[in-house]
């Protein structure tokens, strides 16, 4: 891996030379804590910042959009015509943190991946030029929620991005992780890095790692307790009752895929088919015609969505997580059942249940239906 | 169980604005595109479900559609409703391509409405489907009830078509009333021939109905009828209930799990294992299914 060095204040010269060949996006600051992603221009180019704290609204949706057209049918005469929506233009990330930079990862492997290929997905991502920053600010980069250390996808990200930014005070580290990455370094205003830069990224990384508030330690127990259907019913349960099934944390998820697909006339009297993204947690989500659902008590789905982020046999299926570790559902959800929330309430009922004196009476007790498992 | 296909190859590093053609734009890379199709005749079957003989416009996509397996299901669109999935119920040994429906709600609606020469759109087929050279040799048990036998009437004439390669094959087949049988004129025929022990039932009779009362299990121990467990396959698809109790009565008569083949279905949006919608447990319906084996619907890690 190649890297160079630039001055801290010349990142206004990373955008420029990007938005010559992309349409870029990068965080801003709005009112308080709220940032979000948005389109770099000649005017904002000055605002966008290293240091914010990431957005809750993921850049997924610059390979899944929200809500995306697929294609259009239009009816001549006896006949009916549909062509596919055209293509997009490239685009580029600038900041985008390591967790929705594994997000990406993640995507890739899903859309990309096994027997079928999405097309719009790929179109999309082949495209897009992602500038990494590593999340080094103590302050601002890190959040209370943040457990990608326990994912094993940040704060610096190992893979998967075109260039990585990392602030060394005053200068920042400038690595190539992909050939398109490698070519933009050879730009001019680049410098060559001493092994005293090199050291510098080791202590800051090393610091930052261990600054991490919820550490989350017991995420992969709690991979094997969810494999393995050790997780007791009535924790299930219990997240069943708080969540409010807004949907929330699929939406704020940059590893979430699921959609659905939607129907609809145009003002030119088209009929465009849309996809948009779909969340495990609504009641309606495994809904069939006719009304029968097989999947209709809340805890059954929350169940459903852990069981599908963490159970082995989908992180072999798709040879990574469906969870990077950015925290976001927790700080969005209103019932408290986020990833490292749910992680907590697994790791307290099960030591609770194996500390336990009269084990199996207590064990039988907590359980509504003994027996049924995940 | 074993997930389908192979395990997912390895996306290039790092992302490069490479050239290429727009796979999107191409019907042949476009997994979501559907290809048009024009409804040849509508046959009614039984209240509220309805039969559409239909060809794809392009002779090209026929014949490559025409390589479907017994089992599988395609993606339907009616234009400016919305897209579903729907089982294949001809078989491949079959001229004519043609889905069943029954009206449940908006989609299959529109599709009844559909006349000979309307268009519509299909893409697939999808899913695994029943992998029938598997079962040569043995004898065939196929109980249906109701609609379900839908998705098993490929499977029949396949079998049918390929008698040689079976053994003895039997169909056991229940419906509310008399008038709700469907496919009159295959069971007709079916009651008749030589090769294929057929035997029918209904819940309630009337409209002179002389044969069997009762549900599809009861006509195991129908005087006359052996039904056949070593060296068997059944296949078992209808409701619910009657799917409960007919399990029950043949791993009760020592048929295996895993010797006992159904179709699954649920909501679908895309057919191609992307919109998340027909997970359960561990499988994608679309995908790894639609056919399973009760040992592996029992081993999903969740309720179906």
């Amino acid at each position: 891996m190649r890297a160079r060095i630039l001055a801290s204040h010349q990142i206004g010269r990373i955008l420029e030379r990007l938005r010559r060949d992309y349409e870029v996006f990068a965080p801003f600051q709005g009112r308080g804590r709220d940032t979000f992603f948005d389109r770099v221009t000649a005017e904002n180019q000055d605002q966008v910042q290293l240091h914010l704290p990431n957005p809750y609204y993921p850049p997924k949706r610059y390979v899944l959009p929200h809500l995306e057209r697929l294609m259009t049918m239009r009816r001549e005469g006896a006949e009916w015509r549909i062509e596919p929506a055209p293509d997009v233009q490239p685009r580029a990330i600038f900041g985008i943190r390591s967790c929705d930079v594994a997000g990406i990862r993640h995507l890739d492997r899903f859309y990309l991946g096994r027997q079928f290929l999405d097309p719009y997905y790929a179109r999309r991502r082949r495209g897009l030029f992602l500038v990494n920053v590593v999340c080094t600010d103590l302050e601002r980069d890190i959040n209370e929620e943040c457990f990608c250390v326990c994912a094993d996808t940040g704060p610096a990200a190992a893979e998967g991005f075109d260039l990585q930014l990392m602030d060394l005070g005053g200068e920042l580290l400038v690595a190539a992780g992909s050939a398109a990455g490698e070519a933009f370094l050879a730009d001019p205003m680049f410098q060559r890095g001493t092994p005293e830069h090199l050291e510098r990224r080791r202590e800051i990384l090393e610091r930052t790692r261990r600054s991490f508030r919820a550490t989350t330690g017991w995420f992969s127990a709690t991979v094997r307790y969810i494999t393995r259907g050790d997780v007791l019913d009535a924790t299930w349960t219990e997240v069943g009752h708080r969540c409010l099934e807004c949907g929330g944390c699929t939406y704020v998820c940059p590893a979430c895929t699921c959609f659905t697909v939607s129907d609809r006339p145009t003002a030119s009297g088209e009929i465009e088919r849309v996809r948009l993204w779909d969340a495990c947690a609504l009641n309606g989500f495994t809904r069939m015609a006719g009304g029968f659902n097989p999947r209709r008590a809340v805890h059954d789905r929350r169940n459903r969505r852990f069981f599908r982020k963490l159970a082995h046999y989908f992180i072999q299926r798709e040879l990574s997580m469906a969870c990077v570790g950015c925290g976001r559902c927790d700080a969005v959800c209103h019932g408290e059942v986020g990833m490292p929330s749910v992680i907590e309430m697994i790791r307290r009922a099960t030591s609770k249940a194996i500390s336990a004196p009269a084990a199996p009476a207590a064990a039988a007790a907590a359980q509504p239906e003994p027996g049924r498992k995940t | 169980m074993s997930p389908s296909g192979k395990p997912a190859p390895m996306p290039r590093e790092g992302a490069a604005a490479e050239a290429g053609p727009d796979p999107a734009a191409d019907p042949r890379t476009n997994i979501y595109l559907p290809r048009l199709a024009v409804v040849d005749r509508v046959v009614d079957e039984i209240a509220d479900v309805r039969t559409l003989f239909w060809h794809f416009e392009d002779p090209e996509a026929q014949r490559a559609f025409r390589q479907f397996r017994p089992g599988q299901f395609a993606q339907v669109t009616v234009f400016g409703t919305g897209e579903f999935p729907a089982s294949l119920p001809a078989s491949p040994t079959e001229a004519e391509t043609f889905f069943t429906v029954r009206q449940v709600g908006s989609c299959t609606a529109a599709l009844h409405r559909l006349r000979a020469g309307d268009r519509f759109g299909v893409r697939g087929p999808y899913g695994n489907g029943f992998r029938m050279d598997d079962f040569a040799g043995q004898n065939l048990v196929f109980v249906a009830g109701g609609i379900g036998l839908i998705p098993l009437r490929s499977c029949i004439l396949y079998a049918l078509a390929h008698r040689s390669q079976y053994g003895r094959i039997l169909v056991f087949y229940g419906a509310k009333t008399p008038r709700e049988l469907m496919y009159r004129e295959n069971l007709r025929s079916w009651e008749e021939a030589a090769g294929i022990e057929c035997h029918l039932t209904v819940d309630q009779p009337g409209e002179g109905w002389t044969g069997h009362v009762g549900v599809v299990g009861g006509l195991f121990k129908k005087p006359g009828v052996q039904v056949p467990i070593e060296n068997t396959t059944a296949f078992v698809c209808g409701p619910p209930v009657m799917f409960r109790f007919v399990i029950r009565d043949l791993t009760g008569m020592g048929l295996s799990p895993q010797r006992i083949y159904s179709t699954l279905e649920r909501y679908m949006k895309c057919g191609v294992g992307k919109c998340g919608h027909c997970c359960i447990g561990v499988a994608y319906v679309c995908l790894d299914g639609p056919v399973f084996t009760c040992e592996q619907i029992q081993k999903l890690g969740e309720d179906i």
